[in-house]
């Protein structure tokens, strides 16, 4: 799937589950097992869930573009913003000893994908990137399994 | 797009609340409202059915800590039951299920409270 698949949600979190069930649907298109194709998911909302709390600060009406591809088992996101930058220095998922609400999103991101990187070169906003070698994934939860 | 709740208290001031609906970031002030009123009531324990939620994200999770904190603070028990397996791997990926008290079925979460 050569061809990116694109979305563009309201930085409103009502729209946060169209977004997953697109995900699902396409990774489903492309036999991924069940329990990998939860964890994307949980990845691109927890992406989207921050755009949305602290790239637009709680503002419902801005854009979020959401691109998906899967070229030779390599599965990228791209979201881009076009709230305030993200600063990457204060990005620290939390310690799991630490047991107190809030600062998982990140983490689970960090755990689950195998690179992140947020470019914040445009005038405004940030662009995330975030890919995850399917095919190592796939092997590694047979393994597992 | 929405999410339900349904409570229950038995006779012994054990309540369930079962919630229907995915908890991420717009549903989950509304689970927190639900357990706080429920723990402003001082009940014996809360127990959460997550049988009808498909998915959680961290917000939920977050969501479930609070829970807990306030049952540690008031001195009630909080138990979580029916975690889908989708539900329960976030939980393992948070390396929290172990920090709450979790059951299959509701008899087993109602025994012994």
């Amino acid at each position: 799937m050569k061809q990116p698949i694109q979305l563009t949600i309201p930085s409103d979190s009502k729209y946060l589950k169209l977004s997953r069930t697109v995900l699902n649907h396409l990774l489903s298109f492309h036999e991924i097992p069940e329990s990998l194709i939860r964890k994307l998911v949980l990845c691109v909302d927890e992406a989207c869930s921050n755009v949305i709390k602290y790239g637009y600060g709680g503002n419902c009406e801005s854009p979020i573009e959401i691109s998906y591809s899967i070229d030779e088992d390599q599965f990228v996101v791209k979201i881009r913003d076009y709230g305030k930058k993200c600063d990457v220095q204060k990005i620290k998922p939390r310690h799991l000893d630490d047991v107190r609400p809030g600062g998982l999103g990140t983490y689970f991101i960090n755990e689950i994908m195998d690179s992140v990187e947020y470019c914040t070169e445009s005038e405004k906003g940030t662009l995330l990137i975030m890919t995850k070698n399917l095919r190592s994934a796939f092997s590694q939860s047979c393994t597992n399994e | 797009m929405s999410i339900d709740f349904k409570t229950n208290e038995n006779p012994n001031g054990v309540v369930t609340l079962a919630i229907q609906g995915d908890m991420d970031m717009n549903s989950s002030p509304q689970v927190r409202d639900q357990l706080s009123s429920l723990f402003k009531k001082n009940q014996k324990a809360v127990i959460v059915d997550l049988s009808g939620v498909p998915y959680i994200d961290s917000s939920g999770i977050a969501t479930l800590v609070e829970g807990l904190q306030w049952s540690h603070s008031s001195k009630n028990k909080f138990r979580l039951v029916g975690l889908s397996d989708g539900v329960k791997d976030v939980f393992e990926i948070a390396r929290l299920l172990p920090v709450f008290e979790t059951f299959e079925t509701k008899e087993q979460a109602l025994a012994g409270v």
